[in-house]
């Protein structure tokens, strides 16, 4: 039986490092709303996105600086793009994806290894439900992004770019169904089945 | 026969509930698409709505705080929430002080270091006011908070307990609360039951003190079992579904 485990929730009666969890008298605690199953596997259900180097981010300029450029990550502040660590040239509005590279113990933010998306738009869904939309090696990104011929790049910041070819009304559709039903189990077949429904 | 003797007459409360039992309650989350987390609560005649936004930016910049950060509240009542007028709706005395407990309440249960330079905003309106709305606000507080998946150490709830008629007695109506002895509005961790909040209005003993938080930490109980069956409603349309990643 999956259960739905409140903050302040035990989790394990040993110290365990975990993301969203704390450990106080050598027990660990739930800190965000999670969902707790059978082998005592704990999963945020709703969190707050911390980053972390390494992972992909899709974004958009916000200013261009001699410095470099200020990208909107979706982050309380706007990470940077040094411009001595890129050719690119940018400008305001313009949508990029790239890695996140060094984070300062201030807090700033800097990318790396970005590109620039032509076209397209750019919309949010919460974090805890982008490894969802991604799914297991990412066989839920490729079914979507085969039944519906259109270039998808998902962040793990919330933002996911679509291009403009393709069949966007049902990107945004199976996106949507998957933030819903996030939570529930054999959500892939589920998926499948939902995206030929639509296709007719 | 005054006013006073005609509410508490032969030992009884006003609404006739027994000493230690709450005033029904109904809560929601999630209501609100556009703030990152939300909750509704009605709590007997209260009516509450808590939205939540953040962490984000905190404004202005000279407020910032490089090590944690900042929970704002912003309590307001309606200017139609109870029998008497309110007269404006912006802040007032009264609501400036609520804020501020229910502020410093949050504040224990948040873990604001993991989030410098930033703010985490809670806006409380209270639509309708039937006594007890600062404990009302900070329970549906906790709730969307929650909903946001702001990382908190504990569930916290706010319970009022006091004395009127003599007895001491939980979750205090209006009546009860204009026309008792003693109100004392708590607002209680979940596990630790620590002490959020403490207020008093009135005169207790130190052995009734002891008697009414015992009480209220019973109660809190049970308002931590309606605000977890609040957030679970949202994921149990299909209760045989397993998740696992």
């Amino acid at each position: 039986m999956r259960n739905i485990i409140l903050p302040g929730e035990e989790i394990s009666d040993q110290p365990m490092r975990l993301s969203n969890t704390y450990v106080e008298n050598g027990k660990t605690y739930a800190s965000v709303v999670g969902m707790l199953d059978e082998e005592g596997r704990y999963t945020p259900l709703e969190s707050v996105y911390s980053p972390r180097p390494g992972d992909t981010v899709v974004g958009i300029v916000v200013d261009v600086r001699h410095h470099g450029f200020v990208i909107d990550v979706n982050l309380s502040s706007n990470a940077t793009l040094p411009a001595r660590d890129t050719r690119l040239r940018l400008e305001m509005g313009d949508l990029v994806f790239g890695k996140i590279g060094r984070i300062f113990p201030s807090g700033d933010i800097d990318l790396q290894d970005v590109r620039k998306l032509s076209g397209g738009k750019i919309f949010d869904v919460p974090t805890a439900k982008v490894p969802r939309i991604i799914g297991k090696k990412s066989s839920m990104l490729d079914m979507i992004r085969e039944s519906t011929n259109t270039k998808i790049v998902v962040g793990n910041n919330g933002y996911i770019w679509i291009s403009e070819q393709g069949n966007i009304p049902l990107v945004m559709k199976v996106i949507e169904y998957i933030v819903e039903n996030a939570h529930k189990k054999g959500l892939t077949d589920k998926m499948s089945e939902f995206i030929k429904k639509h296709m007719e | 026969m005054s006013k006073k003797e005609e509410v508490f007459k032969d030992g009884k409360r006003p609404d006739g509930r027994a000493n230690d039992e709450l005033r029904p309650m109904k809560m929601k989350v999630g209501i609100l698409s556009n703030a990152d987390g939300s909750s509704y609560l009605e709590w007997g005649g209260n009516k509450v709505i808590c939205g939540v936004y953040g962490p984000r930016e905190a404004i202005p910049k000279h407020s910032q705080d490089p090590k944690k950060s900042l929970v704002k509240v912003k309590y307001s009542m309606s200017t139609f929430a109870s029998k008497e007028e309110h007269g404006r709706a912006g802040p007032s005395r009264r609501s400036n002080e609520i804020s501020k407990v229910i502020k410093e309440a949050l504040e224990n249960m948040v873990f604001t270091e993991k989030y410098p330079r930033t703010q985490i905003d809670v806006f409380v309106d209270v639509l309708q006011a039937e006594g007890g709305t600062r404990v009302a606000s900070i329970t549906a507080a906790a709730l969307a908070l929650a909903d946001a998946g702001i990382p908190m150490k504990d569930m916290c709830c706010g319970v009022a307990v006091g004395k009127a008629g003599d007895q001491i007695i939980v979750d205090l109506g209006k009546e009860e609360d204009n026309l008792g002895q003693s109100d004392m509005p708590l607002a209680l961790s979940n596990r630790d039951k620590n002490i959020l909040l403490l207020q008093m209005d009135g005169l207790l003993t130190l052995e009734e003190i002891e008697k009414a938080i015992e009480l209220a930490e019973k109660a809190s109980d049970k308002i931590h079992e309606m605000q977890k069956k609040a957030i679970n409603s949202v994921y149990t349309e299909e209760p045989e579904e397993v998740f696992t990643m």
